[in-house]
C-alpha cells in the first residue's frame, strides 16, 4: 500500500500534465471565459422514468447525452408533484449546484419563474408552458403533423371508417392531435368519423385498455391515443391475433414492439436533439431565453412505431395498394402521400400544414377559411373539434 | 339485437377479467383479516407480484412460473408485515402503510429494466377463451369459502381472529395462525399482482397496480369478510370500470368516473347497516395479541 501510493500519486501527476484541461479543449471556453468546464444540469420528471411516455423520453434523452458529453453532468429527481417543485428546483440549483435546471411539465411553470427570480445567476428551462424571463426559457416538441399523417393512414386502412381515439385529458394539446388526426383520417377517407373516450388520466393502463375495448365493440378498427402505456396497442394485437383486423397507431415511445401485427406507425419524439441543442448552448457560453417549439422541421417529431421506420413493414403493401385522389398531387397512393406530405413538412419552409382551410368544426361552422392556415396562438387554445370527429368535449 | 347481445356478452366477459385481480386480493385479505390481521400493504405487495411475475416469466418463458414468482413475492412482503405486526405486536396499520411504501418503491427500482419490454409468452386459454388464472380464483373462492365455515381450520383461523385469548387458552398457536394467514394474504395479492401483469395487460409498467389495492380493502369490507361476497363485489366493481366507456356517448365523463366510488360509498352504507350480526368485522381485527395480557 505504501508503495503504491507514490506511484499513484506520480500518475496522477503525469495525466494532469499529459492531458490539457478540458477548458482549453473546448475552444469557446477558452475564448469567451464565462463557459464553464463542466455542465451540470437538473431534470425535474413529473412521473416516475419507469412510465413508458412522456418522463421516460426525457430521461432517454438525458441518458444519451450524458453518455454523448464528458462535460455534463446531469441529475434527476422523478415523481415530483407540482406542488412540491418549487422546493426540489432550489435543491436542485442550491445544493447540487446545478447550471441549468429542466422543468418537464406544464404544472412547473409558475414555479420555474419564481426561482428564475430567486436565482438570477442560473439557467432555467421550462417544457411546455408560455412564460419566459431573462433567464428563463421555454421548450416543447410538438407532435400534431404526425397525428395528422397517422389519420391519413388510418383512413386508408379502415374498412369501417371509423377510428377510435383514446384520450387523456380535455385540454388544447389533446384536442389539438385528435383534430389532427381526424383531418388526415378524412383525407384519405371523407366520409371517416374518429369517436373520442376520455380517461382523464395521463396514465393508467387499465382505463386505456377498457376504454379501448369499448371503441373496437362499438365498431373502430382504428385506434389512437395519447396515455402513456401500450394498453391500447394490446387491445388491437389480441383482436388482430383473433382474426379481426385492429389498426394501432403508437404514441410517444417506440410501442411497435408491443403490436408487431397491429401498430401501423405512430409519433415519436427525440427530446435528445432538443436537449442537445440547449446544452451546446449553455456550454458555449450563448444561451438565451427563446423559446424553442420544435416539430417535424427541427427533426424532433419522428414518424413511426419504432425510430427509424416511420411505417411498419407489414404495412406498406397494403398502403400503397389504397390510391387515393389529391386535388393537387392527383392519383397517388397513401403511403407516397404519407412519405410526401411527411418530406413537405420537414422541409425548412414547411410546405404543408394539416390545419389549413377549409376546416369547419363540429357544427359546420367554418373555422379556417380556404387556404388559411391555422396561426400557432389558435393552435395552442383550441377548444373545438373538427367536423368528422364524434363526441364532446367535457367543459369544467 | 343480435349486436347488442354481443356487446352484452363482450362487457361480460371483460368484467370478468377486471374482476380477477380485485377478487384474487380481497380472498387474500379476507382470510388475514379473519384471524386478526389488518394488511393496508396490498398495493404493495400486488406491485411487487407484479413486477416479481413479470421478471420470472420474462426471463423463463413461462407464464406459470411467473405466477409463482408473484405469489412468493407477495407472500415475502407480507412476512415482513407479520413479522413486525404479529411478532413485534407494532401498530398493524403504520406497519401496513409503510408496506405499501416499501412495495411500490422496490418495484420500481427492480422493474426499471423492464419498462417497455413486451411479454413473449401468455397463457393458453382453458375454456371458453378465458385464462386458467380466472378459473383458479373462482376455485380458490369456493374453497375458501368452505375452508374457512366448514372445517376445523377455519374454525381455529376465525377464533384467532375473534378472540385470540380464548383461542390462546383452548391451545391454539395465535401467532403462528397470524402469520400464517397474513402470508397467504401476501401471496394472494401477489397473484393478483401477477395476474395484472401477465393476463390484464402484459407488461410492466411503474404503478400499473393504479390504487386497486386500496378497493381490495373495501371490498373486504363491503363483502363483510365472506368470499363469495367478494366474488360478487369484485365482479361489480370490474362491471363499473368496464362500462363507464361505453356511456360516455350518452352520460357525463365525469359523472361515469364518479361510479366506482360512489359505488363504494353506497356499498359501505349497505354494509354498515348490518356490521354487527353476520357481516361484522372479526372482534379482534388489528389488535396484537400479547400473551398473559387482558
Amino acid at each position: 500500500m505504501r508503495r503504491l501510493l507514490p506511484s499513484l500519486a506520480l500518475g496522477v501527476l503525469l495525466a494532469a500534465c499529459g492531458k490539457p484541461a478540458p477548458s482549453a479543449v473546448a475552444g469557446p471556453a477558452a475564448s469567451g471565459g464565462q463557459t464553464p468546464a463542466k455542465v451540470k444540469a437538473g431534470f425535474i420528471y413529473v412521473g416516475p422514468v419507469g412510465d413508458y411516455g412522456w418522463s421516460n423520453a426525457h430521461e432517454q434523452a438525458r441518458r444519451a447525452l450524458q453518455k454523448k458529453f464528458p462535460w455534463l453532468e446531469s441529475v434527476i429527481v422523478e415523481s415530483v408533484p407540482e406542488a412540491d417543485s418549487s422546493r426540489i428546483i432550489d435543491r436542485l440549483v442550491s445544493e447540487q449546484k446545478c447550471d441549468i435546471v429542466f422543468t418537464t411539465s406544464f404544472g412547473y411553470m409558475d414555479a420555474t419563474l419564481a426561482a428564475g427570480k430567486r436565482h438570477p445567476g442560473k439557467k432555467f428551462m421550462h417544457c411546455s408552458g408560455f412564460k419566459r424571463d431573462a433567464n428563463v426559457g421555454t421548450y416543447f416538441a410538438e407532435l400534431y403533423q404526425m397525428y395528422y399523417l397517422n389519420g391519413l393512414m388510418a383512413g386508408a386502412l379502415s374498412k369501417s371508417g371509423q377510428a377510435g381515439y383514446v384520450a387523456a385529458h380535455p385540454i388544447p394539446e389533446v384536442v389539438r392531435h385528435i383534430n389532427a388526426f381526424a383531418l388526415g383520417m378524412k383525407e384519405a377517407n371523407p366520409k371517416a368519423q374518429v369517436h373520442v373516450k376520455w380517461l382523464y388520466s395521463w396514465y393508467d393502463p387499465a382505463k386505456a385498455k377498457e376504454a379501448a375495448e369499448s371503441l373496437v365493440s362499438e365498431g373502430c378498427d382504428a385506434l389512437a391515443f395519447t396515455e402513456d402505456s401500450p394498453a391500447v396497442i394490446q387491445v388491437a394485437e389480441e383482436r388482430m391475433k383473433q382474426g379481426q383486423p385492429v389498426y394501432a397507431f403508437s404514441h410517444y415511445s417506440p410501442m411497435q414492439k408491443f403490436g408487431e401485427n397491429s401498430v401501423v406507425s405512430g409519433q415519436l419524439v427525440d427530446w435528445g436533439i432538443l436537449y442537445e441543442e440547449v446544452l451546446l448552448r449553455v456550454y458555449t457560453g450563448i444561451w438565451d431565453n427563446r423559446d424553442w417549439f420544435w416539430m417535424a422541421r427541427e427533426g424532433a417529431a419522428l414518424l413511426g412505431g419504432e425510430f427509424g421506420a416511420p411505417v411498419n413493414p407489414k404495412f406498406i403493401e397494403p398502403l400503397k395498394a389504397k390510391t387515393l385522389n389529391d386535388p393537387i398531387l392527383g392519383k397517388i397512393s397513401a403511403y407516397d402521400l404519407v412519405l410526401k406530405r411527411l418530406a413537405q413538412m420537414s422541409e425548412p419552409s414547411v410546405l404543408f400544414d394539416p390545419f389549413t382551410g377549409p376546416i369547419q368544426d363540429q357544427k359546420g361552422t367554418l373555422r379556417l377559411k380556404p387556404g388559411e392556415r391555422a396561426p400557432l396562438g389558435s393552435l395552442l387554445s383550441v377548444d373545438w373539434f373538427v367536423q368528422n370527429v364524434v363526441g364532446d368535449i367535457p367543459r369544467k | 339485437m343480435n349486436a347488442s347481445f354481443g356487446l352484452g356478452a363482450e362487457t361480460l366477459s371483460r368484467s370478468l377479467a377486471a374482476a380477477t385481480p380485485l377478487l384474487l386480493g380481497t380472498l387474500g385479505e379476507i382470510t388475514a383479516e379473519r384471524s386478526g390481521v389488518l394488511n393496508l400493504g396490498v398495493e404493495g405487495m400486488m406491485a411487487a407480484g407484479a413486477v416479481a411475475g413479470f421478471s420470472a416469466a420474462h426471463a423463463t418463458g413461462s407464464p406459470w412460473i411467473g405466477l409463482a414468482a408473484a405469489i412468493g413475492a407477495g407472500a415475502a412482503l407480507a412476512l415482513v408485515h407479520a413479522f413486525f405486526s404479529v411478532t413485534l405486536k407494532a401498530n398493524q396499520i403504520v406497519c401496513g402503510i409503510a408496506l405499501t411504501m416499501l412495495g411500490l418503491g422496490i418495484s420500481g427500482v427492480w422493474g426499471r429494466a423492464f419498462v417497455g419490454t413486451p411479454l413473449a409468452c401468455r397463457f393458453q386459454a382453458v375454456l371458453w377463451s378465458r385464462d386458467p388464472v380466472f378459473y383458479l380464483a373462482v376455485v380458490l373462492t369456493a374453497a375458501l369459502s368452505w375452508l374457512l365455515f366448514r372445517t376445523r381450520w377455519g374454525v381455529a383461523v376465525r377464533s384467532v381472529g375473534e378472540n385470540p385469548l380464548a383461542a390462546d387458552a383452548a391451545g391454539l398457536p395465535v401467532d403462528r395462525i397470524r402469520i400464517l394467514c397474513t402470508a397467504f394474504g401476501g401471496a394472494m395479492a401477489g397473484m393478483a399482482g401477477g395476474y395484472l401483469s401477465l393476463v390484464y395487460i402484459p407488461s410492466w409498467i411503474e404503478g400499473m397496480t393504479a390504487g386497486r389495492g386500496w378497493i381490495v380493502i373495501g371490498l373486504t369490507i363491503f363483502a363483510g369478510w365472506k368470499p363469495w361476497k367478494a366474488f360478487a363485489g369484485a365482479l361489480l366493481f370490474g362491471g363499473i370500470d368496464v362500462s363507464q366507456y361505453l356511456f360516455q356517448d350518452h352520460c357525463s365523463p365525469n359523472f361515469l368516473k364518479m361510479l366506482p366510488y360512489a359505488a363504494t360509498l353506497l356499498a359501505l352504507l349497505a354494509s354498515g347497516r348490518s356490521l354487527h350480526g353476520a357481516s361484522a368485522p372479526p372482534a379482534a381485527l388489528a389488535v396484537p395479541y400479547r400473551k398473559g395480557e387482558r
